[in-house]
C-alpha cells in the first residue's frame, strides 16, 4: 500500500490519462446521479453524495445477454466479455457491497458473467467527506472511508487528492498517471485520519444489528410486519436500488429468427417473484415480501456467507415513495426481540 | 388546516362498527418525508397529519389491498374503508367508481381542501433535509417551514408542487365527510411543459424521449404508485403472450411507457404521483398532461370529475374527430 | 435511404369489410404496392395499441389499421372505440417523436376493392417518405 497525493490542479490532466481506457464515473441527470462513461474531452467533477443508481449494474447488468442462438440451430454464441474498465468515484459502501455480493456469484457454481466483469472493473473509490443523510454504513462494518473490495481510494483533501493504493490493480492504474503524482507525507495522511473521523461523525443513523440475525426466525409471525408493510407498494424501488440486491430472472427472447437467453434483474417485491404456475403464491401479501427482504438481507446471508447483505447506503430509505424506513424496521425488530 | 378536527372526525369515523380502518397521512421518520398510515382504532388518530407535505395519493390503497384465500368458513370483511384525500385524491376515487375499480358504498371519503402542496424535491434543495422530520404549514398564500425553532416563509411561486400549479379541482370532487373550508381554486400555471415540446421538430422529440425512456430502470413504481393502475393481471407483468419484453432498454421501456401512458389516457387524474417516486426522474407528468389536454379538448372529457360518467375510453361519440383517418 | 427501400407495413384489417374489401380488390385484379402484410382481426376495436407497438419494434417502417365505415362495424360499434383510441394513440406516438407518416387508420368496406388500392398507395408513399423506422426498434439496440 502507498499513499500519493494528486494535486486537484492536475486533475484534467489525470483524467485525460484514463479517458481512453474506458472510464466511467458519476454523471447527472436531471436531479439524479448514476454512474456513465466518460467521453473523451470530459472532466467528471466529483461532488458529495451517492449515486442514486447503484454501480451494481456495472458487474451486474440490469438485463444480461447469457448466449444468442438461431432458431433450429443449436449452436449458441456467448457474448465475449473482455473491455477492461475503470469505476472513479465508487462509494466505499458500493464497494463492500460487491465483495458481499461476490459470496453468492461464486458460491455453488461460479458465475461466468459476474466474476468475468468483476476482474476487469477497476474500482477507484471516493471517501465520502459529507456522508447522505441516510447513511449508516459505519453500523455495518463499513465507513466513509473503508477500503474492502477497492482497488484504490481517493480521499479529498481540499486541494489535492490522496491516492491510497489497495490491491496491484490500484497499483497498476497508479504507476500510469505516476508523473502526475508525489509522495504523499505525514502531514497529508493526518489531514485524512481527521477528515475521516469528521465524516464518520457525521453519520447519523444507525442500526443495532446485534441478535437480530438470531433473532429473526422467532419473529416470524410478529404483528411487526402487518404494520411495517401496510403501506408498501410493491414496486421495486427499493430492491432494484440496493447495491446488495442480486435476483434475476432469465428469460428467452426471439426477433424473427434470432433469439437469445437474458437474465435481468427481478425483485422479492414483486407479486409474481414468488408466483406459481398454478396460481398459488407462497408470499400472498406485501407482508411476506417485506419480511423476506429483511431477512433475506439481515438473516438467511448471515447464515450462508456470514456476512450482513446490507451495507448501510441509505438508498432504499432515500426513493421508497412511503417512506418505509429500514432502520425504523430494523430497530422495531430490535425491540421486539 | 385545523388538525384537531380532522383529528377527532377520524377518530369518530374509524370507531363505527362498519369501518375497518381510515388510511391517511403521518409524520415520517425524517425529514420532508410523510408516511400513509392505517388508522384502525381512535388513538391512532392523533397520529394523522394534514399538510403542504402530504402529496402521496392514498387512493391507490384502495385498489392495493392483496386477498388471500380464506380458509373455510371464514367470512370476508366487508366492512368500509374510510380515506383522507385531497382534490386531486379525490378524483381519483370518482374515477375508481367510475371504473367499478370500488363501489361507492364501500369507501367512506373524508375530503380536505387542499390550498396546494410544496414540492419537496426543491424544498430539499434550497433547505437541505434533517434527520429529525421537519414540519411544513400553511400560511395564507404561502407555506412556513418549521424546524429546529426556526419559521421560513417559503413563498409559493417557488415551492408549491407542479401538479398544483395545474390543480382544476383543490377541493374535492366527492366527500362524505369534509373537514375545513373550501378553498379557492387559483388561477393555472400557463406553462404545463407539453407545448415546450411540442414546438421540437420530430427528430428532436424522438431523441428527447429517447434519452428519457432510456433512464427507466422498469421499478415499475410509477404503475404501483398509480390509483388508476390497478389491472390484476398486467400486460407488463404477462410472458405469454409477451407484450413487452423483461429486457431493461430503450426499445422495450418505450414500448412499456407508450402502453402505460396510453393506457391512462382519459383516465389519469392528473395527480402527479407517477413523476414524484420515479427514482429515476422520468417526467411522466408530461405525457400524462399531453393525453389529459388532447382528451380534453378533442374529446370534451375529463376524468374522475363525474361518478356517473361513462369510462372514456370505453365509450365514444358518434361526432369523434375522425380527421386522421383515410 | 437507399433507392430501392421498400417500406414494410403491418395492416390489421378487420373480418368484415376491409379484410373482404381487400380480397375484393385481389379478385379484381386492381393492382396496389405489394409492401402490405395483412394481419386479420374480428374487429378494428379488436386492435390493442399494443399491437401497433409490437409491430414497429419489430421491424415494421408503418402501420395501416382499417375498418368498417362508422356505422357498418358487424359488432354495431367496435370501429367507434377503435377511432377514439387509434385517434390517441397517434397523437402520443406523434408527440413521443415518431413520424406520424407511418401510422394510418382507414375505412374500406367489402365493396371497396379500388379505395383499398388507394389506401395502400397513400400508406405506402408516406411511409417511403419517412424512410426506415430505426426509432424504437428492437434491432436498433444492441440486442
Ligand atoms: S420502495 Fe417502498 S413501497 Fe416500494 S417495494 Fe420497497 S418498501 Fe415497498
Ligand atoms: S438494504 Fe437499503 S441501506 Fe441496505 S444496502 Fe440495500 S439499499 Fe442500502
Ligand atoms: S453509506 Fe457510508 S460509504 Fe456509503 S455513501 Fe454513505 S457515508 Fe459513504
Ligand atoms: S417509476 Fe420511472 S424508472 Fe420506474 S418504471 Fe416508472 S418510469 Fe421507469
Ligand atoms: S398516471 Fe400518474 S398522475 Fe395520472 S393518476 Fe396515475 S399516478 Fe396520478
Amino acid at each position: 500500500m502507498s499513499a500519493m497525493l494528486l494535486n486537484k490542479e492536475k486533475w484534467p490532466e489525470f483524467i485525460g490519462k484514463l479517458t481512453g481506457k474506458n472510464l466511467w464515473a458519476p454523471k447527472l441527470e436531471g436531479e439524479a446521479m448514476r454512474f456513465a462513461p466518460v467521453a473523451e474531452d470530459e472532466v467528471p467533477e466529483l461532488t458529495d453524495g451517492n449515486t442514486r443508481i447503484p454501480p451494481k449494474n456495472i458487474v451486474f447488468p440490469q438485463t444480461e445477454t447469457m448466449y444468442r442462438f438461431q432458431l433450429g440451430d443449436f449452436e449458441m454464441k456467448e457474448p465475449e466479455l473482455k473491455e477492461e474498465m475503470i469505476l472513479l468515484g465508487i462509494r466505499p459502501c458500493d464497494a463492500r457491497a460487491m465483495v458481499i455480493v461476490d459470496k453468492l456469484f461464486s458460491w455453488d457454481v461460479d458465475d461466468p458473467y459476474y466474476l468475468k466483469r468483476r476482474e476487469l472493473v477497476t474500482l477507484v473509490g471516493l471517501a465520502c467527506s459529507e456522508p447522505g443523510l441516510n447513511c449508516f454504513c459505519t453500523s455495518l462494518g463499513g465507513g466513509p472511508a473503508s477500503t474492502e473490495g477497492l482497488d484504490l481510494l481517493m480521499v479529498d483533501l481540499g486541494d489535492s487528492y490522496l491516492l491510497e493504493t489497495i490491491t496491484p490493480k490500484g497499483e497498476a492504474l497508479v504507476s500510469e498517471v505516476s508523473e502526475l503524482l508525489i509522495e504523499a507525507d505525514t502531514e497529508k495522511i493526518k489531514m485524512k485520519k481527521k477528515m475521516v473521523s469528521e465524516s464518520e461523525g457525521k453519520i447519523k443513523r444507525s442500526v443495532d444489528h446485534k441478535g437480530i440475525p438470531e433473532g429473526l426466525p422467532g419473529l416470524w409471525e410478529d404483528p411487526l410486519w402487518k404494520s411495517v408493510s401496510a403501506s408498501c407498494l410493491g414496486c421495486g424501488t427499493c430492491t432494484y436500488l440496493c447495491p446488495t440486491c442480486h435476483c434475476f430472472d432469465i428469460q428467452d427472447e426471439t426477433e424473427g429468427f434470432e433469439a437469445r437467453r437474458c437474465r435481468m434483474w427481478d425483485s422479492c417485491m414483486f407479486e409474481e417473484y414468488t408466483l406459481h404456475t398454478s396460481g398459488h403464491n407462497p408470499r400472498p401479501t406485501r407482508r411476506e415480501r417485506t419480511r423476506n427482504r429483511i431477512n433475506h438481507k439481515y438473516n438467511y446471508y448471515v447464515d450462508k456467507f456470514d456476512v450482513i447483505a446490507c451495507v448501510g447506503c441509505g438508498r432504499c430509505i432515500n426513493l421508497c415513495p412511503v417512506n418505509i424506513d429500514i432502520v425504523e424496521i430494523l430497530r422495531q425488530v430490535k425491540e421486539a426481540l | 388546516m385545523d388538525l384537531e378536527q380532522l383529528r377527532k372526525t377520524a377518530a369518530e369515523v374509524v370507531v363505527r362498527e362498519d369501518v375497518k380502518y381510515l388510511i391517511g397521512w403521518k409524520q415520517g421518520s425524517y425529514g420532508y418525508r410523510v408516511a400513509p398510515v392505517f388508522v384502525e382504532d381512535a388513538s391512532g388518530a392523533a397520529e394523522l397529519l394534514f399538510s403542504p407535505l402530504c402529496t402521496a395519493n392514498l387512493a391507490t390503497y384502495l385498489t392495493l389491498v392483496e386477498k388471500t384465500p380464506l380458509p373455510r368458513g371464514q367470512e370476508a370483511d366487508k366492512r368500509k374503508v374510510a380515506l383522507l384525500v385531497k382534490g386531486c385524491d379525490s378524483r381519483a376515487v370518482t374515477q375508481l367508481i367510475v371504473e367499478h375499480g370500488i363501489n361507492r358504498d364501500q369507501v367512506i371519503v373524508v375530503g380536505c381542501p387542499c390550498p396546494g402542496v410544496v414540492d419537496t424535491e426543491k424544498l430539499a434543495e434550497k433547505y437541505p433535509e434533517q434527520g429529525k422530520p421537519a414540519e411544513v404549514e400553511w400560511n395564507g398564500e404561502n407555506f412556513v417551514l418549521l424546524c429546529d425553532d426556526k419559521e421560513t416563509e417559503l413563498p409559493r411561486d417557488q415551492f408549491l408542487a407542479e401538479k398544483c400549479r395545474l390543480c382544476r379541482h383543490p377541493n374535492p370532487v366527492i366527500s362524505d365527510i369534509t373537514v375545513g373550508e373550501p378553498v379557492e381554486p387559483w388561477t393555472l400555471a400557463d406553462d404545463n411543459g407539453v407545448e415546450e415540446i411540442e414546438g421540437k421538430n420530430l427528430e428532436e422529440r424522438q431523441a428527447y424521449w429517447e434519452e428519457q425512456f432510456s433512464k427507466c430502470i422498469r421499478c415499475y413504481s410509477c404503475r404501483n404508485v398509480c390509483p388508476l393502475c390497478y389491472c390484476q393481471d398486467c400486460i407488463l407483468d404477462r410472458l405469454n403472450p409477451t407484450w413487452v419484453n423483461r429486457a431493461v432498454n430503450f426499445s422495450e421501456n418505450t414500448a412499456f411507457n407508450i402502453a402505460r401512458a396510453f393506457h391512462l389516457a382519459g383516465r389519469c387524474i392528473e395527480c402527479g404521483e407517477c413523476e414524484r417516486v420515479c427514482p429515476a426522474n422520468i417526467p411522466l407528468g408530461k405525457l400524462n398532461r399531453k393525453m389529459a389536454r388532447e382528451v380534453r379538448d378533442k374529446y370534451g372529457f375529463e376524468p374522475g370529475v363525474d361518478p356517473e360518467a361513462e369510462p372514456f375510453q370505453a365509450s365514444f361519440k358518434p361526432d369523434d374527430p375522425e380527421d386522421f383517418i383515410l | 435511404m437507399s433507392e430501392n427501400y421498400e417500406p414494410n407495413i403491418v395492416a390489421f384489417l378487420c373480418n368484415w369489410c376491409s379484410y373482404a374489401g381487400a380480397d375484393l380488390a385481389g379478385t379484381s385484379r386492381v393492382h396496389y404496392p405489394a409492401n402490405i402484410q395483412v394481419i386479420r382481426v374480428m374487429c378494428s376495436g379488436r386492435v390493442n395499441p399494443l399491437y401497433v407497438m409490437n409491430a414497429l419494434q419489430q421491424g415494421a417502417d408503418g402501420v395501416l389499421i382499417s375498418g368498417c365505415h362508422p356505422g357498418d362495424c358487424h359488432y354495431m360499434e367496435g370501429n367507434f372505440y377503435a377511432r377514439r383510441r387509434m385517434g390517441m394513440l397517434k397523437d402520443l406516438m406523434e408527440f413521443v417523436g415518431v413520424d406520424p407518416k407511418r401510422f394510418h387508420m382507414s375505412w374500406v368496406s367489402a365493396s371497396e376493392g379500388h379505395k383499398w388500392k388507394e389506401v395502400v398507395e397513400k400508406t405506402v408513399e408516406e411511409a417511403r417518405e419517412a424512410g426506415p423506422f430505426e426509432g424504437f426498434r428492437r434491432r436498433q439496440i444492441d440486442w
